[in-house]
């Protein structure tokens, strides 16, 4: 008897060994049965279970792969990972024109694959492209040292850390263009940024020269320029958060002495940019001051941005002050809440709790001033109503009706009509992956 | 002479064929040998993850806090290694893969079941020592008892959750109720038994109860208090019908025959990091924790209930 068992066990180690893994299961019910007859003693059933886990052990993924519709890759000790994305954003716009020929129509306002990684636990990186428009367009673009967490060091193109807005994805903007005052904002530039955060604060600092694709004439130097902001949430849970805020930046003209502040009417189907300063000459710097905040409680939220921008001059030039702000109310009809993300100082993916997604409803007054001095670049105020539908976490509609109210100024630097009211309806149908 | 010339190759051949030998074995022992240094000098802490990037950023700092402490002990190297379900973490607790891990109870029980890990400290996680499922339903549902339940549906949380389904599910079959799951929340339970549905996140638990797609809800008492999980706008039109015991809220282990000292260390390091200040941030990442204490008798027997509630579901459940 014994010598069977042995016998049978010698057989069943040689089986195992050139079994498929799919076949072990039937293996364990092979083995419980062969216990149960009495073919195979305790002790051996237990070494060859013991086998065929550890066979399953040495078996098993070190890669952990799930997709939300894009691809995510990583490993189980945390030390890689790589996510491949993309947004895609399709524009319908018409006008109720006033003077100005604004030119009703579609567009693919993004289309845009985006990968992200880790590599070796410290350093990450990201690359994003945007094939929206003639060009392909190089957006984030860095390398990034975590191995001082939560502090993080960044090198390449990146957005400067300036306004709430700006720095929330445009796949989470509540309203489809940012608003009026966004004309200030530096964006994407290349450089080298530090952030650090803490409970509830964060601060961040970057050097920075221009985006990749800025080019001064007759081989000039690029301007630069250093850009702070800190934000400070003391609510921050949940349905319920507080966010204030303020950035500073400098920036040096470069080579050309020259800077253009302009901006569409919050609709990007038309090129039309009412608000133009045209080539301002003889710059020496351009400082921008950014207050910030913002108010979730339940289904409700407010949000805000002043920001103000000063160009001082050479050659005895008086220096010219812009400004412009925004503010707006959100409401949730199906009871959802902003998602506030205290850890990056902005907003993030809304997730549906209902089965017919979720409904959002808003309300956005702009403003901004680009005339001063000699500088007419015109004024005008904005207000829009917009209309979310979030299908899912990762498929928006989007509606805004839009009301533009242009001083005489506002002629898009002499290329347009002054005084020019039309009315915007545009909508919007988003999906990410 | 050639016969002679023969055997000298031939005792060369030999003499390099030995050599060789020689020096592949030194190769393979001093390889081996590092490799074993390699583990023994590193302290491989653990945790069942389905996002090991950010659980990553979880570990990392605390790990490096306690091997800071453990120079004198030889252990100056940190591994983080995550498993994708408890059957992996078993598999690794089994082959001395990780050394310490962070769990719920209900994990805890298993892994020291399964693969004789050993708890040695509760965990303030989130700043709580413990916790409760709470049952609730909306206003007007008539539902005042578990045993009112009977034709009614029930969202739990997952299958993998303690507090939105063990506890739940144990309290339920402990009552004498018959469980059935159901596909979709809107389908309608027998009447004889509790058809239950997985909402898995807390908001779209709370809100399907709320909206009456459910008749009720069982998750920790900590989601009902969150504003993010439940509203208040829908708490004033729900109530708690039913609390459980009260379960520790996370616990440390660590794997069978790790060394003593190494054990012994690693608990006087984390009961005492509360009060270190050089502590504070890898407390933060590592859950929100505030602090650690021994397990006593009170933290064993929430220990022994879930160990119950964990044999009671899994026998009558087919887990």
């Amino acid at each position: 008897m014994v010598f069977k068992q042995l016998h049978l066990a010698t057989v069943l180690c040689g089986l195992m060994a050139s079994s498929a893994f799919a076949a072990d299961v039937d293996y364990l019910d092979l083995l419980d049965v062969l216990k149960q007859n009495n073919s195979l003693t305790e002790q051996q059933h237990k070494s060859l279970v013991d086998a065929l886990e550890d066979r399953a052990g040495n078996a098993e993924a070190e890669i952990q792969v799930a997709t939300k519709g894009g691809l995510e890759l990583g490993t189980y000790d945390g030390q890689f990972s790589f996510e491949l994305g993309g947004r895609l954003m399709l524009d319908l716009a018409g006008y109720h024109e006033d003077q100005v020929k604004l030119g009703n129509g579609t567009e693919i306002r993004r289309a845009r694959l985006e990968a992200e990684g880790i590599m070796y636990s410290d350093w990450g990186y990201e690359f994003g492209v945007d094939f929206a428009g003639a060009d392909a367009d190089i957006k984030d673009a860095y390398i990034e040292y975590r191995g001082s967490w939560p502090s993080t060091l960044k090198l390449g193109q990146f957005k400067e850390p300036f306004s709430l807005e700006e720095l929330t994805s445009s796949r989470y903007i509540t309203f489809m263009e940012r608003a009026l005052p966004n004309a200030f904002a530096p964006g994407r530039n290349i450089g080298m940024g530090y952030q650090s955060r803490g409970e509830g604060w964060i601060t961040a600092i970057g050097l920075f020269g221009e985006a990749f694709d800025d080019d001064v004439a007759n081989e000039g130097d690029e301007g630069w320029g250093v850009t702070t902001r800190v934000t400070y949430a003391p609510w921050r849970d949940g349905r319920k958060a507080l966010h204030l805020g303020a950035a500073l930046s400098v920036r040096t003209a470069n080579d050309d002495n020259e800077v253009k502040f302009d901006s569409r009417p919050e609709s990007h189907v038309t090129d039309v940019k009412y608000l133009n300063t045209g080539d301002i000459t003889d710059v020496d710097t351009v400082s921008l001051l950014g207050l910030e905040a913002a108010l979730v409680k339940g289904s409700w939220s407010l949000q805000g941005e002043a920001i103000q921008a000063q160009v001082s001059r050479s050659s005895g030039l008086a220096t010219l002050d812009f400004s412009g702000w925004y503010v707006y109310g959100s409401w949730f009809l199906t009871g959802e809440s902003r998602m506030y993300k205290a850890k990056k100082g902005s907003f993030g993916r809304i997730k549906p709790t209902g089965d017919s997604g979720a409904w959002e409803l808003a309300l956005r007054l702009s403003s901004l001033d680009l005339t001063d001095g000699p500088v007419t670049g015109g004024e005008a105020d904005q207000l829009t109503l917009g209309l979310n539908w979030y299908v899912n976490p990762h498929l928006r509609m989007m509606m805004n009706y839009v009301r533009v109210d242009n001083d005489d100024f506002a002629d898009d630097d002499g290329d347009a009509q002054g005084d020019d009211n039309p009315d915007i309806l545009q909508l919007r149908a988003q999906i990410d992956f | 002479m050639l016969i002679e010339k023969n055997t000298a190759m031939q005792h060369r051949a030999r003499s390099s064929f030995v050599v060789l030998f020689l020096l592949l074995l030194l190769a393979f022992t001093i390889s081996s040998a590092s490799a074993a240094t390699e583990r023994e000098r590193t302290l491989v802490i653990g945790k069942v993850s389905s996002n090991p990037k950010k659980h990553y950023r979880y570990l990392k700092p605390m790990a490096d806090y306690v091997v800071a402490q453990m120079q004198d002990l030889g252990i100056d190297r940190v591994k983080i290694l995550m498993a994708r379900d408890n059957q992996q973490m078993v598999r690794y607790l089994k082959r001395g893969k990780v050394d310490w891990i962070t769990e719920t109870v209900f994990s805890a029980v298993e892994f020291e079941e399964k693969a004789g890990a050993e708890m040695v400290l509760l965990k303030w996680k989130k700043g709580v020592p413990e916790y409760h499922t709470v049952f609730f339903t909306r206003n007007g549902t008539g539902i005042n008892s578990l045993q009112d339940l009977k034709g009614k549906t029930l969202t739990l949380q997952d299958l993998g959750s303690s507090s939105g389904f063990f506890i739940p599910v144990a309290l339920l079959l402990e009552a004498g109720l018959d469980l059935v799951q159901l596909e979709s929340p809107r389908e309608t339970a027998p009447d004889n038994a509790v058809g239950y549905v997985f909402g898995k996140e807390e908001i779209n638990m709370s809100t399907w109860v709320h909206k009456g797609v459910t008749d009720a809800g069982a998750y920790a008492n900590l989601d009902w208090d969150r504003e993010d999980h439940t509203p208040s706008a829908f708490k004033e039109n729900m109530y708690i019908f039913h609390e459980s015991e009260s379960y520790p809220r996370a616990i440390e282990l660590v794997r069978k025959g790790l060394r003593p000292e190494v054990k012994a260390r690693l608990k006087a390091i984390l009961l005492a990091a509360h009060d270190d200040p050089e502590a504070t941030a890898a407390l933060s990442a590592y859950q929100e924790t505030t602090r650690f204490d021994v397990i006593d008798d009170s933290v064993m027997a929430g220990i022994e209930r879930a160990r119950k509630a964990l044999k009671q579901v899994e026998s009558e459940l087919d887990l």
